[in-house]
């Protein structure tokens, strides 16, 4: 690896330090935490006594996994608790396994509804089986704006395992209390629970007062004394018929029955109750702040309107649900998301008990979509105005149809849409180069087919470059190139990066691909980390997020399973990149052919560098400072770099010369130097704009005379330098 | 069952949305607006939407703050803005708070702080013309649609110190009064985040003063300069309609730069033919035709680009923008890639055959040089190429592109007699002339092919040329690749 060696890369840490978090962890009882939403429920989870934690990072819940790696030789290992960051979402929900015979509980994270999907075949077996230990498995539901996955809902995953499934309400005290009642649910069901962490609650901001933590009966400092063997937990038949069974005659409504007497549902009275609202937790806020703003309600949650806060959403309360109804003329349900599981349910309630009750809820809501407050009022305020009687309704249309006029009038203003800009390949990023080489190369010899992976590669499935044709799933790229190389008479060309090789590419394309013998150009890009999520430790950093020292190579990995055709390339050298991928193209009848480019990630190599190099600076060492620049006058404005560089610091100026038609080319200062722009003009003959600049900070006494000497040269030749 | 008190207030929350590009600081920005709100003593919540729209992609931050301390009970917040409800919008980029707009976040009840610094996105910058949106009617809609605008250039207003534009708008945010947020609160705020505190103080005290005298700050382009000719021209310029005055005077002066007086005549004369083909006396064909000429005619070969790499000030130049003293010594490496036909370009016609078509001269191959023009070596050898002006004329290329020359300015000619609507988009066509290398190559042959039958066409089929030439135009402004 370039640019940085294990131990490098493992010093730096993640892109997002947590030693102010880890103080906050180990507070006692009555002090006052303030900080991130996902933060809380760490600390829940040690206040609830677990004995192991595991997950695969990825938004909105990496902070989780993170500050357990950063805290876990300060607290979890004086507490005796287990911690790993799994190689995928399947290992760390198989960690899970702990809490079928042993009373431990234990808690797993990642994204959903992805990785939920891949942890399917260890959930629905733990589901058969029932934990005797409380497990939780807190989802970072990606769900909705900034999110960077299909849209879809994980109650579909409760429903079918029959796991039930918390939803919370978003206010701190009580997102911790929830949290801690998730091991009481588990434990009284025998059943593993999913707490449901929206995108914007895992960064939200906030207090409450903190518990001692807790220190698990057993653990690693007091391990479970015996191991257990008893033949109705294996998922065989007959006894995965006894486990179906129970589901059902036993373990919900065991759940429905704890969450009851815990009053883990919430209702908050109205002064009119001939109608109500029955919400999700996670969008209870968002209820109640439509209800304030159409004058039905205040800021603290004093309402008109009752409400009817799920945070148990699987399963139903049916007594509750009964209760709130009964003497209602009609409710409205908000709940985000299809298929309406929730307002299914609560139909078929209604109509079982023969209750003469109207439910309202995608009719007045969107099918589909993040239920964010505008989409939420609009809703709210067609509810009111349909079914609460007199001044409410009214008041209720009126306010909101002044805000949609405000809104309509200010919209009128706008001359033109706003330009759409998508995430992108940071500046001096390595991949970059890899798609610009692509892309010249679909220039030489026709386009072809490229399948894509997750992460940062996926960029070069947007412009500038278009690249990428198809994406399927994380690791999966060369395994989805499989039908579609032949069905275009072409080799199969997959891009994958570090993490998706270790993730599940190795296994479903790599041996998949030497099995079938695919004639398949895979291209590897090894920068050193889980970059997309934020620098995350893979089985190639070098050390695993403890600081282990672990290093497992990609080539030795793809030599074991005899792959012979590899090349490494350093990407920011363009033409030798192009050389070796035409190369690859070309050698149709060598099976798998491999090319690695393992330079770092830039903004890793940033973090390290910078401090490094103002370091240096400031101690008198000689520092050089670089960047590139385009001569202005040179550039004819044409903009072929930008269609193949697509860097962030190359952009345009319009220049005051009144020959120039179109702006030209123009560096800005947040340039790092890599050098792609320059690589790309000369790949592709651009043209002679692109110069680089290295100023010799702190220069030697031989340097600083050899540039005396260099200037008087200069302005002999008549240059001002 | 919860029994809650009845008696409702009347405040609200305090709104605010942050519209950023990822690696502008947004998040520290409201972190800064949470823990001072905290240390004052109000509730508040701050929240995001991290993951990869933060890889340079737009992206949001919203922050609510209660107004009141003190409380019996803790005010719900929420994580989303909602239309009409915003006290307040920040903008790190222009067209961000155009987005809000776009999203009804912003209403007469909004206030908004906006960088003036575009950022342009991918769309804009792919285009080979000028794909960039008009700013200056995005900036008077969001004035319109707003409560206020405040309008900050972050790149003036940091000039010559380490202040990042978040440090400086959370000054303009506090300055703004909107929040019940004291100075020293964020002073404190940004002192116990430990990071870079020194530099974002003064940021923070940018902000706070740039808000106190706010003038609104005109963000359209740079002014165009047009340079005088030698007063030995000026009887030669008066002869052309009043309103190409400036930019043939301009287009002489940049023709003696790139080869000489006689050459500036030759343009003139051009001129001239052109002139007097028109009848319309508006000048606007003649002003057409004098710049793209005068581009045209100082097109870009190889002596055209040494001397440019070797004008007297760019090393001068190149300092300033690295932001260094003139003691520091300044490595300068220049990227050429000359390929067969430029060598061959360079030469004249009958002995050009004598570069070689093998190894790196292979067509559509070319050496890759990194020349050290910051050094008097490499700066000399430019130096000498450029002294290679008097023999251009000689030059293949040279001669190509003159004979090119001519036979667009036949075309615009005879269209000139037909139609001067059409007569100028002939002239707009010379922006296929552009670029280096193979760039430069596909649109010279586009237009050959396009002037060879040109009579013809004009004859039998004027309004199908019409818009054959529209669509050449047209293509040459957009982005290649959608096509």
């Amino acid at each position: 690896m370039d640019g940085g060696t294990a131990i490098e890369r493992v010093n730096l840490g993640g892109e997002r330090s947590f030693v102010k978090e880890i103080g906050k962890l180990t507070m006692g009882a009555g002090e006052e935490f303030h900080g991130e939403g996902i933060l809380a429920v760490t600390k829940a989870l040690l206040q609830s006594g677990i004995s192991y934690v595991g997950g695969y990072p990825g938004a909105p819940m990496s902070h989780l996994i993170d500050v357990f790696a950063e805290a876990s030789k300060e607290i979890l290992e004086p507490m005796g608790i287990t911690y790993e960051q799994s190689a995928s979402e399947a290992g760390a929900a198989a960690l899970l396994s702990a809490s079928i015979h042993y009373p431990i509980r234990g808690a797993v994270t990642w994204k959903s509804v992805v990785g939920t999907n891949v942890a399917s075949d260890a959930l629905s077996n733990l589901a058969s089986t029932g934990v005797t230990g409380g497990s939780l498995i807190i989802l970072g539901d990606d769900y909705g704006e900034g999110s960077s996955i299909m849209q879809e809902r994980t109650y579909t995953f409760a429903m079918k395992s029959s796991i039930p499934l918390v939803d919370p309400r978003y206010d701190m005290e009580r997102l911790v209390d929830l949290t801690e009642h998730c091991f009481g649910i588990s434990e009284a069901s025998n059943m593993p629970v999913f707490l449901n962490m929206r995108i914007r609650a895992c960064h939200l901001t906030g207090s409450f007062i903190t518990k001692e933590n807790k220190i698990a009966q057993f653990n690693t400092n007091n391990p479970v004394p015996e191991q257990r063997y008893d033949v109705n937990k294996i998922v065989l038949p007959p006894q995965s018929y006894h486990h179906e069974k129970a589901k059902f005659d036993q373990r919900l409504p065991a759940a429905v029955a704890y969450s009851k007497e815990n009053s883990i549902n919430e209702i908050f009275s109205g002064n009119n109750e001939k109608y109500g609202i029955i919400t999700q937790g996670g969008t209870y806020n968002v209820v109640m702040r439509a209800l304030s703003r159409l004058g039905a309600a205040d800021a603290f949650g004093n309402t008109d309107i009752p409400v009817y806060c799920l945070n148990l959403v699987y399963p139903l309360i049916e007594d509750e649900i009964i209760d709130f109804v009964k003497d209602k003329d009609s409710i409205l349900i908000v709940e985000e998301g299809n298929p309406n599981y929730i307002e299914t349910q609560i139909a078929t309630i209604i109509h079982a008990q023969g209750l003469d009750c109207r439910v309202h809820g995608k009719g007045m809501l969107p099918m589909a979509g993040e239920y964010v407050s505008n989409v939420v009022r609009e809703g709210v305020a067609q509810y009111l105005a349909e079914e609460a009687s007199g001044a409410t309704g009214e008041l209720a249309l009126e306010k909101n149809s002044i805000i949609n006029s405000n809104t309509h009038k200010a919209q009128e203003y706008l001359p033109e849409p706003m330009p759409v800009r998508p995430p992108s390949f940071c500046t001096g990023c390595p991949e970059r180069p890899i798609m610009a080489a692509l892309k010249i190369l679909m220039k030489e010899r026709g386009k072809f087919h490229i399948s894509m992976d997750i992460g940062c590669n996926l960029f070069g499935s947007l412009p500038p470059f278009n690249v990428g044709n198809t994406v399927l799933g994380y690791g999966l790229s060369l395994a989805s190139s499989g039908a579609v190389g032949p069905a275009l008479g072409q080799s199969n060309v997959a891009i994958m990066g570090d993490g998706g090789f270790w993730h599940n590419g190795f296994t479903t394309g790599i041996i998949n691909a030497k099995w079938n013998k695919y004639d398949s150009v895979l291209v590897i890009l090894d920068n050193g980390y889980a970059a997309a999520t934020g620098h995350h430790k893979l089985p190639s950093t070098g050390m695993t997020p403890k600081g282990t020292p672990s290093l497992l190579s990609i080539e030795k990995a793809l030599r074991g399973v005899g792959v012979e055709w590899i090349k490494h390339v350093d990407s920011y050298s363009l033409e030798e990149t192009i050389n070796v991928l035409r190369e690859a193209m070309d050698a149709k009848d060598k099976g798998l052919r491999v090319v690695i480019s393992n330079k770092e990630c830039m903004l890793a190599l940033q973090r390290r560098e910078k401090p490094a190099k103002a370091a240096a600076l400031k101690a008198g060492q000689t520092v050089i400072k670089e960047k590139f620049g385009v001569d202005e006058e040179v550039c004819t404005g044409d903009h072929s770099c930008m269609r193949l560089s697509g860097c962030p610091s190359l952009t345009l100026k319009k220049s005051n010369d009144p020959l120039k038609e179109t702006p030209t080319a123009h560096v800005d200062e947040t340039c790092v130097a890599c050098g792609n722009c320059g690589e790309v003009a000369h790949a592709a003959q651009l043209c002679p704009s692109f110069f680089k600049a290295q100023a010799v900070q702190n220069p030697s006494m031989v340097r600083k005379l050899s540039s005396k000497i260099n200037r008087a040269m200069l302005s002999m030749l008549g240059a001002q330098s | 069952m919860n029994k809650v008190n009845k008696i409702k207030s009347n405040v609200r929350p305090i709104c605010i949305l942050v519209g950023a590009l990822g690696g502008q600081g947004g998040g520290v920005l409201v972190d800064w607006l949470v823990d001072a709100a905290r240390k004052a003593g109000y509730h508040a919540q701050g929240t995001s939407t991290p993951g990869v729209a933060q890889r340079t992609g737009a992206t949001t931050y919203y922050f609510e703050l209660f107004p009141e301390k003190n409380l019996q009970k803790t005010p719900i917040f929420t994580f989303f803005p909602g239309s009409d409800d915003l006290d307040l919008m920040v903008a790190m980029e222009p067209t961000e708070a155009g987005r809000a707009i776009e999203r009804g976040f912003v209403t007469k009840f909004t206030t908004v702080i906006s960088a003036t610094d575009r950022v342009y996105s991918t769309a804009e910058k792919v285009s080979a013309g000028d794909g960039r949106i008009n700013i200056v009617p995005v900036v008077d809609a969001i004035q319109k649609a707003s409560k206020k605008l405040v309008q900050l250039d972050l790149t003036a207003l940091s000039k010559g110190t380490n202040a990042r534009g978040n440090a400086i708008v959370l000054g303009a945010i506090i300055g703004s009064g909107i929040l019940p947020l004291t100075k020293d609160e964020c002073r404190d705020s940004i002192k116990s985040k430990n990071v870079a505190v020194e530099s974002n103080l003064a940021g923070f005290e940018i902000g706070l003063k740039a808000i106190q005298n706010n003038n609104s700050v005109n963000s359209s382009d740079p002014d165009l300069i047009f340079e005088k000719a030698p007063s030995a021209f000026d009887e030669k310029i008066t002869l052309f309609p009043e309103n190409a005055h400036l930019i043939i005077s301009h287009g002489i002066n940049r023709l003696i730069d790139y080869q000489n007086s006689d050459y500036a005549n030759f343009y003139l004369e051009r001129l001239k033919k052109i002139h007097n083909a028109t009848n319309s006396s508006d000048g606007k064909l003649v002003s057409e035709v004098a710049r793209h000429l005068a581009r045209w005619m100082s097109f870009e070969d190889v002596i055209r680009v040494a001397q440019l790499k070797t004008r007297p000030g760019r090393l001068a130049r190149i300092r300033k923008d690295l932001n260094i003293n003139d003691q520091i010594p300044l490595k300068v490496t220049d990227y050429f890639k000359p390929g067969r036909e430029e060598f061959m370009g360079m030469l004249p016609k009958s002995i050009s055959w004598l570069i070689p078509n093998v190894g790196k001269l292979k067509k559509g191959k070319g050496i890759s040089l990194h020349l050290p023009t910051g050094s008097a070596f490499g700066y000399g050898m430019l130096k000498i190429l450029s002294s290679f002006r008097p023999f251009r004329a000689k030059s293949t290329q040279y001669k190509e592109e003159q004979k090119i020359i001519e036979l667009w300015l036949a075309a615009i000619t005879a269209s000139a007699n037909v139609n001067e609507d059409l007569a100028c988009q002939t002239a707009a066509l010379a922006i296929l002339a552009r670029g280096y290398g193979p760039v430069r190559k596909s649109g010279l042959d586009k237009l050959i092919s396009l002037f060879n039958d040109w009579d013809a066409r004009l004859e039998s089929d004027k309004n199908g040329l019409s818009i054959e030439v529209d669509q050449h135009i047209l293509l040459a402004h957009s982005n290649p690749d959608a096509t």
